[in-house]
């Protein structure tokens, strides 16, 4: 009989006696020594892309949709030149190498939702996000759970997010499997009248922003509550 | 040093990965593979779309220091023209094989990728590679003891003679795909035509998935200009641009099963060469 009954998960969170280098640890190491010795790349220039990689998050996407919400200009600048909005709220998609960041492209596009549209993204085939906009995506939008699923049973997975909509709003299920990032404008909330764009910003989560939840006065968190710790998490 | 008893524990853990359909028998001959079974050998791992699965709990992760470095390092080739992303997806989402594929953490395979990469492009030999990772094993032999594992390059060498591709340069200022524009011809399709995805034998990559194969949809938009993704992945520079579409399915259409909303709908980029015109 155990004498403790918490239920986070000793595997993960107990820390071996001798603290040793893991094998991805190893290689990553290896080959990036060898990919400057051979001169495939500078030292600079994975330090500039390390120093992105470090800075981006969900933020200028959520400034961006409150913004839409408060100025329709801006909201039809969003839809028709999704990268000139991107520019407004601090977001070249051409950073930091002139031509973008390789893995996601320069082909943007916001999907806005409607009383009777609501979008969710999925890339079923890896992991495709707007990276430069919204930051890394979460561990399960990678998972064979949801990219499987999504597709085929969106309300049944909507639903495991506690999002249940009416059978009258379509959903459209966005698989962005080649070169077009995808993000989602959803709608502005009741109870959200004379709010400014920082308090609108705050409501608009991640989540949100991917389609698996809505925005509502006095959530300012993605739903799941569980993260998986890191083993030597990232050093800022 | 390894004993007679390790090594038969890693053979007997190496015995238990079922990398097979049970229906077959392991190592079978000709007559036993079904056509069926065949294609289904064939499908791209990372075509994982409407495949069964159990729902599972969503579950946020922190990022390990090695997953950040390790996508940092995969964008820095691409923005060094060593590869573009489609032939590091093909390497790490394809080539690895459906064990590897759900076995391991996602970053593990674009760390893999490098390593393939280098050594097929003839950017570093297989001895530099083992020499090196033996060496940085040894760095930490006996524990981190409160240190962080860092990368030291000894020296920074001289990479104008280095192979690199069109794209990184071309690109500049434009972005790809609208580095392509104006380069793919008329397009064939407007947005409202109805077409249908076509059931090609497609072997070995592509970003077709299979569940839209054999099914109509209806042109949304035509999204840009690139090199289809069968060639870039290759590493195919002299591959003519096409027109991609967004098309837009029903989702009462894709599924026999589907019971939500008539309306619902799924939306997907197919390049032209995969659309035929309905009717």
């Amino acid at each position: 009989m155990s004498d403790h009954d918490h239920d986070h998960d000793h595997a993960r969170t107990v820390k071996p006696m001798v603290e040793e280098v893991t094998d991805f640890e190893v290689l990553e190491i290896a080959l990036r020594e060898l990919c400057i010795e051979k001169g495939l790349f500078t030292a600079e220039q994975h330090r500039v892309m390390t120093e992105f990689g470090e800075q981006i998050g969900p933020t200028p996407a959520a400034r961006l949709v409150a913004r839409a919400w408060l100025d329709p200009e801006f909201r039809e600048l969003a839809l028709r030149e999704p990268m000139e909005a991107s520019k407004k709220v601090g977001v070249d998609w051409l950073n930091p190498t002139g031509f973008g960041t390789p893995s996601d492209f320069y082909a943007f596009k916001i999907l806005e939702d409607t009383p009777t549209l609501h979008h969710v993204i999925v890339c079923a085939l890896c992991s495709c996000y707007p990276r430069p906009i919204l930051g890394n995506s979460p561990e399960w939008y990678r998972t064979p759970n949801y990219r499987r699923r999504i597709v085929r049973w969106p309300r049944s997975v909507l639903a495991e997010f506690g999002l249940e909509l009416p059978e009258d709003v379509e959903i459209r299920v966005q698989d962005s499997n080649q070169k077009h990032r995808f993000m989602v404008m959803p709608m502005r909330p009741a109870g959200t009248e004379g709010w400014t764009e920082d308090q609108l910003a705050a409501i608009i989560t991640r989540d949100s922003l991917i389609g698996v939840a809505l925005p509502k006065p006095g959530v300012t968190t993605n739903v799941s509550n569980k993260t998986v710790p890191a083993v030597r998490p990232i050093v800022e | 040093m390894s004993t007679a008893a390790d090594r038969e524990r890693q053979l007997a853990l190496a015995s238990r990965l079922n990398a097979t359909y049970p229906e077959i028998p392991q190592w079978p001959t000709p007559d036993l593979v079904t056509s069926e079974h065949y294609w289904a050998y064939l499908k791209t791992n990372h075509d994982q779309g409407a495949q069964l699965n159990a729902p599972e709990p969503f579950l946020e992760k922190e990022e390990e220091q090695w997953e950040l470095m390790t996508y940092v390092l995969c964008e820095v080739l691409g923005w060094a023209g060593i590869w573009v992303s489609e032939e590091r997806r093909r390497i790490c989402n394809v080539d690895v094989g459906l064990p590897i594929y759900l076995g391991l953490p996602y970053y593990t395979r674009w760390l893999w990728s490098v390593g393939k990469f280098l050594l097929e492009k003839n950017h570093i030999t297989w001895a530099e590679l083992t020499d090196r990772l033996a060496e940085v094993q040894d760095r930490y032999a006996g524990g981190l003891d409160g240190r962080r594992p860092e990368a030291q390059p000894k020296f920074e060498g001289d990479g104008s003679k280095v192979s690199r591709n069109r794209n990184h340069i071309e690109a500049i200022g434009k972005g790809d795909p609208a580095m392509y524009a104006g380069q793919g011809g008329a397009a064939k399709f407007v947005a409202g035509d109805r077409v249908t995805v076509r059931e090609l034998p497609a072997m070995f990559y592509t970003r077709t998935p299979e569940y839209l194969r054999g099914a109509e949809g209806v042109i949304a938009e035509a999204s840009y200009e690139s090199p289809a993704p069968e060639d870039e992945t290759w590493g195919r520079e002299d591959a003519a641009p096409e027109w991609f579409y967004i098309v837009r399915f029903k989702q009462s259409d894709l599924w026999d099963s589907y019971h939500g909303n008539r309306n619902d709908s799924l939306q997907t980029e197919i390049p032209e060469r995969w659309l035929r015109a309905v009717g």
